[in-house]
């Protein structure tokens, strides 16, 4: 693979995919092929961007520590999935983002879905899922600096970031039932999914609530200590 | 001789890939049909006549999907009969019955991929794409039981010291709250101190290797080329065969000819791969059994 020297251009780059590639193909993609073709062209931006990111994680000089740390949140969001109703899955993922940034999120995010669906199941919505949950720590990564300020930002981001998790599913489950994407069939897979996406968006305030400043002041602590 | 299973875990994630890919690409129904049969036939073999809960699940959500659609969209042609002023067609029926099968047998599919590729087996995968993911992956394996276990000592040592009583429920969560926030405490002091260790091992100076050795056998390079060049023949015969079919506003499709039909015979042969290895093998210790 090809190593960019220049700092601007790989940030432009970095840039540019996210926000114009994948939305190019995405569009391209539904007119050059017909009907059915949605699903394997979505399907197919979703696991190009897993790759892009493991590729650019690969070359970067990432020290062993944070990569520990980052298996270490991944651990316990794995485990906390398995309490029911609340997940505390995207809270912890997007506490993680806060204090490690962005990048940590996203690998927290999508490995602990990767991981969690040997129990749940892998199926073809895992590569999404891995998508969904990376989007939101690589988000709250961003927007770290006034996330960690404002205390009810964060707990509108936590909401926010429940109900689009929901939306962004349902999507996909509307994609691979019909050929092509219907609107009456998008709202009827959100009207059943309403008690899904509320218990998201509770336990996302819940857990923010209860986690983020023991979790924050935990991470802060072995960042100053230990120079993460 | 070797069942299905202990094949290179990367030649089987290719097979799987191709078998759903095409089920999920395209939705001409004989390839749904082969799907189906095939994923459930690999799920009955490997597991006989267990989990019948879940094939009743599958037979439940595979009407649901099916009756779904005939009532939601009413396209096509050939009335059945009306319901509450809607029309429930023929075409819509067939439609939603198409594609409940290719989501019950892209689910069966994946139930036995789930079986099979082991988390092991998916380190393996994920190691040769990207070490560093993999090792993320394995320590947070790793850590869920090592966790547990902590918690239990952590538990015990509080509940010893007699920090909290179980009895009292607001004393209880706030003792449990103290137990998570210890164990996540030492749990990434733990971390950085094995992330040293790793370091001081000389982590990341060499290639990493693996716990169990997965080598690439002649067998394993046959089914590789048997998998792809089935899936090469179905891909072309798909767009070259005439394999069209459609369903609104009524039923059309074309009669495939030869190529077609050789299209229809690799994605069927595709589906049944895995059970006719597992068969194969079966009778093959069968047969040595019966020699003894």
């Amino acid at each position: 693979m090809l190593v960019i020297k220049s700092r601007g251009l790989r940030n432009g780059i970095k840039a540019a995919v996210p926000f114009i590639v994948i939305p190019a193909l995405a569009v391209l993609g539904s007119m050059a092929f017909a009907r059915k073709r949605h699903i394997i062209i979505s399907l197919a931006i979703a696991v190009f961007a897993l790759l892009l990111f493991a590729a650019g994680f690969e070359k970067k000089t990432t020290g062993t520590r944070r990569m520990v740390i980052v298996s270490v949140m991944t651990a316990l969001c794995f485990a906390g999935r398995f309490i029911p109703f609340l997940k505390p899955m995207t809270a912890l993922t997007i506490i993680t983002a806060l204090y490690l940034g962005g990048e940590a999120g996203f690998l927290v995010g999508a490995m602990s879905a990767l991981l969690s669906n040997f129990y749940f199941g892998q199926g073809p919505w895992t590569a999404f899922q891995m998508l969904a949950w990376g989007m939101i720590g690589l988000f709250a990564g961003i927007f770290s600096e006034p996330l960690r300020k404002n205390r009810v930002l964060l707990l509108a981001y936590g909401a926010v970031a429940g109900v689009a998790y929901s939306f962004i599913m349902d999507i996909w489950t509307v994609l691979w039932y019909a050929e092509g994407f219907k609107w009456d069939l998008y709202f009827a897979a959100l009207g059943t999914a309403i008690p899904y996406t509320v218990s998201y968006a509770v336990s996302n305030v819940l857990f923010l609530v209860l986690l983020a400043r023991p979790f924050g002041e935990k991470l802060e602590r072995i960042k100053i200590k230990y120079g993460v | 001789m070797r069942s299905f299973q202990d094949y290179n875990p990367a030649v089987i994630a290719v097979y799987f890939f191709c078998v759903t890919g095409i089920a999920m690409f395209s939705s001409y129904p004989p390839f749904m049909a082969a799907s189906l049969f095939g994923g459930v036939a690999l799920y009955l073999v490997r597991n006989g006549r267990k989990h019948a809960k879940s094939h009743f699940f599958f037979l439940l959500l595979f009407l649901i999907l099916a009756a779904a659609n005939p009532l939601m969209s009413h396209n096509g042609v050939t009335v059945l009969f009306i319901m509450n002023d809607n029309p429930i067609t023929l075409e819509a029926l067939l439609y939603g019955i198409n594609s409940a099968a290719m989501i019950i047998g892209v689910l069966y599919w994946f139930r036995s991929f789930t079986q099979i590729m082991t988390s092991e087996k998916l380190l393996y995968a994920a190691g040769t794409l990207s070490p560093k993911l993999a090792l993320i992956l394995s320590m947070a394996i790793r850590f869920v039981p090592l966790f547990s276990r902590q918690s239990k000592r952590v538990q015990d040592t509080q509940t010893a010291m007699g920090l909290f009583r179980d009895d009292n429920i607001v004393d209880d969560i706030r003792g449990r709250m103290r137990i998570f926030s210890i164990l996540v405490t030492w749990g990434l002091e733990n971390g950085i101190i094995t992330a040293d260790s790793m370091a001081a091992r000389g982590y990341g100076t060499g290639k990493r290797s693996q716990m169990k050795r997965f080598r690439f056998r002649r067998d394993d390079i046959v089914l590789l080329l048997t998998s792809l060049s089935l899936l090469g023949i179905t891909t072309a015969a798909t767009f070259a065969g005439g394999l069209t079919f459609s369903f609104y506003p009524a039923i059309k499709y074309e009669t495939p000819g030869i190529f077609g039909i050789c299209g229809i015979a690799a994605y069927c042969l595709l589906a049944l791969l895995p059970v006719i290895i597992e068969t194969e093998v079966s009778i093959k210790w069968r047969y040595l059994r019966s020699r003894i």
